[in-house]
């Protein structure tokens, strides 16, 4: 061999390519822990959630439940955590990304993942049919709102640029159509009268066709909304709340009505199994609905209560608007009839974007 | 100039029977191995789409097709990969003139610089476009005062695929420049031709065929492009989504046969061009 | 005359001027305004950002992972690389051109289609998902995966880069020293490959550059776990996301900074091997 080869090339490439496989198979053997149950000395959980918590989950809830674990097992648990879309995170739990505990936007999307057949259990059972967080849809709006927006119908006036997300990627989306849906056939918007469904399939269309950009979670929405595009993102309240408290100017407009967001949590219960972390997945999602918890989802603004006349209560005096006209999923027929009427391929929400710009 | 390679038979009679043997057995081994390699992490997964987007058969893939927006993100697509591959073919063979044939200060960074978009990540110069042409930037405002909307519009895509793109066409006619002869462009100049007509007659035919292979390259990497757009397209359905985009959003839905269909529809007419570029350049070097 | 040719004169340096401030122009816009604006906003976030996001773990963790897919890439590529062009262009037989056709491949396919190819094949239901599900082995979501669609990304660079040179090079040293009774694998090593380096290098550059950005396909099939099956890119695309810009675009900065580097190696390297061609 020629010597620049054996010189130089080879101990290059061995140099690196050994710290390589080392951490190779070092990171397979804690991946690959399937089958028989045996658990692992340091428990590892993974969690996935949609894209918005992630000032709660992260610097919240995880570390509070860590000390709590370690308290009464002696040993920190450690945490992968993954937030993205809750629909493509649903389809990615789906597809075998391995999440013991999920935390996702909507119902819809954990059933998605109970109907693949990864949660067996009924999740509906827990506390609050499964709910740990609420919210409400809100206008985030430019500091004074400037073009005056009110209701639904204020952004169907033309020009304006709207932001939400994509509705097939995120469930944020979702629910700010069902809430423009609900308001309009509630006859909560100024100019439509109850149950006109010509009427709110055109405020539909034409809110729609004001978005300028259709992002494919709440919070890349929020994110481009906040690098100054556009005139108005509608979003979770939540979002308004940590985008103050990171000390943005962001400016909530709360219309007449909204739909309560209402979003689940559940123990992938054969991921969990997979992975030997049953018991540890359970006390997580337990932890989730106890008051210590309620107190950190309240304090980063998620959290009205998850009882709908509370929630429409809310709590003026600290930031929480009473809402006018408060209804549920429910209240518009549940989710297969919604998902039927606005989110299927000829449903009026998946036209309406698909003829939008 | 390319020397045609000998088949390796023909050579091997000198050696004797046995090691006749062992070599075409080496060979046959090699030549397996170059098989299962492509076959392997090349074709299958290739087959693998194909077989998605067609199922039981054509039906299957006009029905995926009939997904809302897939025609339009195609269109989208469509649209703006021409459009950079004709801003690419220009301003690629002027950057390729100006390096070759001008000798000016900062001209060997110049050429350096041609290559900066194969190095660094497609979703970087997504990033950097976002910060350049934000609202908050000089560049965003400047434009917001002219009325110019770039950032989530189709202007953006197509800034993005000619910075990803820049280097394609440059690389390609670069090098046969460099070898044309400049003395029939002086002689055309002296038997009283003008620049452009020496450019037309004598300079063009020379580099055509590494301008065209350059432009199709620039197309179908267009066609696939998705780190450096999907920051900054804004995914708007008919308006601002491209079929790469849109693909990952079906894939993201669980909806793997409609994504796979217009997949296969996208790499029918990339693998063509492809091809037709592979050939472009051969012939060119065979001619030389 | 001579006024005529004057003028020809002048505006041929006319159009020389204005050739070359196009061409500075355009490069400036697409290419340098944009490094400049990164690079200015996190100067102006300071340097404490800097420090305080290259000492996350998840940083830390995503810098490793893309070294790690990068280096496996780079070997299972290089050493196949080599074989598929050495039989490309020293053998004769048929379907060498479909051999040909079928490294162009990856050229052709969107890398968001290849990520959406390993789930069909190693997803639910996939082709392949029941013989590794069986062998407790995860393939989609985990690190296989990850590596699989970036070797497939990057398959034709090296092979593209070598193919030309070995032609070029023809048979007469390789036969020179198999006649001197040297063994196939001294050839190779002392003949051939010495002959092809600066076209492998080249090729290496390429496809580690690649690696190092690869995004659509590895979007797909890594599930996005924080610390686990983030790369780096990967990790931009989330803290872009997270209201941690400060945080992506120091990432971004370091991988381009890293990626000038690669190119200054690839320009010297593409240096030598003009260099070597015109001598040969």
């Amino acid at each position: 061999m020629p010597r620049w080869f054996t010189r130089r090339i080879v101990p290059l490439v061995l140099a690196i390519a050994l710290p390589t496989l080392a951490a190779c198979t070092a990171s397979s053997a804690n991946t690959s822990a399937s089958g028989t149950c045996t658990p692992a000395a340091v428990p590892t959980l993974t969690f996935a959630a949609y894209s918005t918590p992630r000032e709660v989950y992260d610097a919240k809830i995880i570390p509070a439940f860590k000390a709590m674990w370690k308290d009464k097992t002696g040993v920190e648990p450690q945490f992968f955590e993954s937030y993205t879309g809750s629909t493509t995170q649903a389809q990615n739990v789906v597809n075998g990304s391995g999440a013991d505990v999920v935390a996702l936007s909507l119902a819809p999307d954990i059933q998605t993942i109970a109907d693949a057949g990864l949660i067996t259990h009924d999740w509906t059972q827990a506390p609050d049919r499964g709910m740990v967080s609420s919210s409400v849809v809100v206008f985030d709006v430019r500091p004074g709102n400037p073009k005056g927006i009110t209701d639904w119908n204020d952004l169907a006036q033309p020009g304006l640029g709207i932001l939400t997300p994509d509705p097939a990627q995120s469930g944020g989306a979702r629910w700010n159509l069902v809430s423009l849906w609900g308001s309009a056939m509630r006859g909560d918007v100024p100019g439509i009268t109850k149950n006109d469904q010509a009427a709110a399939t055109k405020l539909m269309n034409d809110v729609v066709g004001n978005v300028i950009s259709f992002d494919s979670s709440a919070r890349t929405s929020i994110q481009n909304f906040e690098g100054g595009n556009g005139d108005v993102a509608i979003t979770y309240e939540n979002e308004v709340k940590t985008a103050d408290a990171a000390g943005l100017p962001d400016q909530a407009v709360y219309p007449k009505g909204s739909v309560l967001i209402e979003n689940p949590v559940a123990v992938v219960d054969k991921n969990a199994e997979a992975h030997c972390v049953t018991d540890l997945a359970n006390a997580f999602v337990d932890f989730l609905h106890t008051k210590e918890a309620k107190g950190y989802f309240t304090d980063t603004g998620y959290l009205r209560s998850t009882d709908p006349k509370l929630a429409q209560k809310g709590d003026p005096a600290n930031g929480y608007p009473a809402i006018k006209d408060m209804f549920t999923v429910d209240d518009l027929g549940g989710w297969d009839q919604l998902d039927q009427t606005l989110f299927s391929d000829n449903g009026i929400a998946t036209q309406a974007v698909a003829n939008a710009g | 100039m390319s020397i045609a390679a000998q088949p390796i038979g023909s050579r091997n009679r000198l050696v004797g029977s046995p090691h006749r043997t062992v070599a075409v057995l080496r060979h046959i081994a090699l030549r397996g191995a170059a098989f299962v390699y492509l076959g392997a992490l090349v074709v299958l997964p290739v087959a693998a789409i194909i077989t998605k987007g067609f199922g039981d058969g054509f039906s299957t893939f006009s029905h995926a097709m009939a997904v809302p927006g897939a025609w339009a993100a195609i269109r989208l697509t469509l649209v703006t990969a021409t459009i950079v591959a004709a801003i690419n073919a220009v301003m690629g063979t002027t950057l390729a003139w100006v390096i070759v044939r001008y000798r000016f200060p900062g001209r060997r960074v110049l050429s350096t610089i041609v290559d900066l978009p194969l190095a660094i990540p497609t979703l970087v110069w997504g990033v950097m476009i976002l910060v350049l042409y934000g609202p908050n930037s000089v560049l965003g405002k400047a434009a917001d005062a002219l009325g110019v909307r770039v950032l989530f519009t189709p202007l953006a895509i197509v800034l993005a695929l000619c910075t990803v793109t820049l280097p394609f066409v440059v690389r390609n006619v670069q090098p046969v420049l460099l070898e044309l002869d400049e003395a029939e462009e002086e002689a055309a100049a002296t038997l009283g031709a003008t620049r452009r007509a020496t450019f037309r007659r004598v300079v063009f035919p020379a580099i055509r065929s590494a301008v065209i292979a350059g432009t199709l390259l620039t197309f179908s990497r267009c066609l696939g492009e998705i780190g450096s757009v999907i920051l900054v397209s804004g995914n708007r359905t008919g308006h601002t989504l491209t079929a790469p985009v849109f693909i990952f959003s079906l894939t993201s839905q669980f909806r793997f046969a409609e994504a796979a269909a217009v997949a296969t529809f996208l790499f029918a007419i990339s693998f063509v061009l492809v091809l037709a570029t592979s050939r472009l350049t051969k012939r060119r070097e065979v001619s030389e | 005359m001579s006024v005529a040719v004057g003028t020809q004169v002048a505006k041929a340096r006319r159009g020389r001027r204005g050739l070359i401030a196009l061409a500075l122009v355009w490069v400036a816009l697409l290419l340098l305004l944009p490094l400049a604006a990164i690079f200015w906003t996190v100067v102006r976030a300071g340097f404490s950002s800097v420090t305080h996001t290259l000492t996350q773990p998840d940083v830390l963790h995503a810098f490793q992972l893309t070294a790690i897919i990068t280096v496996i890439t780079v070997l299972v590529t290089g050493v196949f690389g080599v074989i598929v062009a050495w039989v490309l262009v020293r053998q004769r037989f048929h379907g060498r051109s479909l051999l040909n056709a079928m490294v162009d491949i990856p050229f052709a396919l969107s890398p968001v289609t290849v990520g959406l190819a390993a789930v069909v094949l190693f997803g639910p239901g996939g082709w392949f998902q029941p013989f590794f599900a069986a062998r407790g082995i995860q393939v989609i979501y985990a690190l296989p995966a990850m590596i699989l669609v970036t070797i497939f990304i990057c398959i034709p660079f090296t092979i593209r880069e070598v193919v030309p040179v070995l032609e070029e090079i023809g048979l007469d040293e390789e036969d020179a020293s198999r006649t001197l009774g040297a063994s196939v694998w001294h050839t190779f090593f002392k003949v051939t490959l010495p002959n092809i380096r600066w076209a492998l290098a080249y090729g290496i550059a390429l496809t580690t550059a690649r690696a190092i950005g690869e995004i659509g396909a590895v979007l797909i099939v890594s599930g996005l776990i924080q610390g686990k099956t983030e790369t780096a890119t990967l990790f931009i695309y989330r803290a872009y996301e997270e209201r941690q810009t400060a945080e992506a675009y120091v990432v971004a900065l370091v991988l381009a900074a890293v990626s000038v580097g690669l190119l200054i190696v690839i320009e010297v390297l593409r240096h030598r091997q003009e260099k070597e061609r015109t001598r040969t």
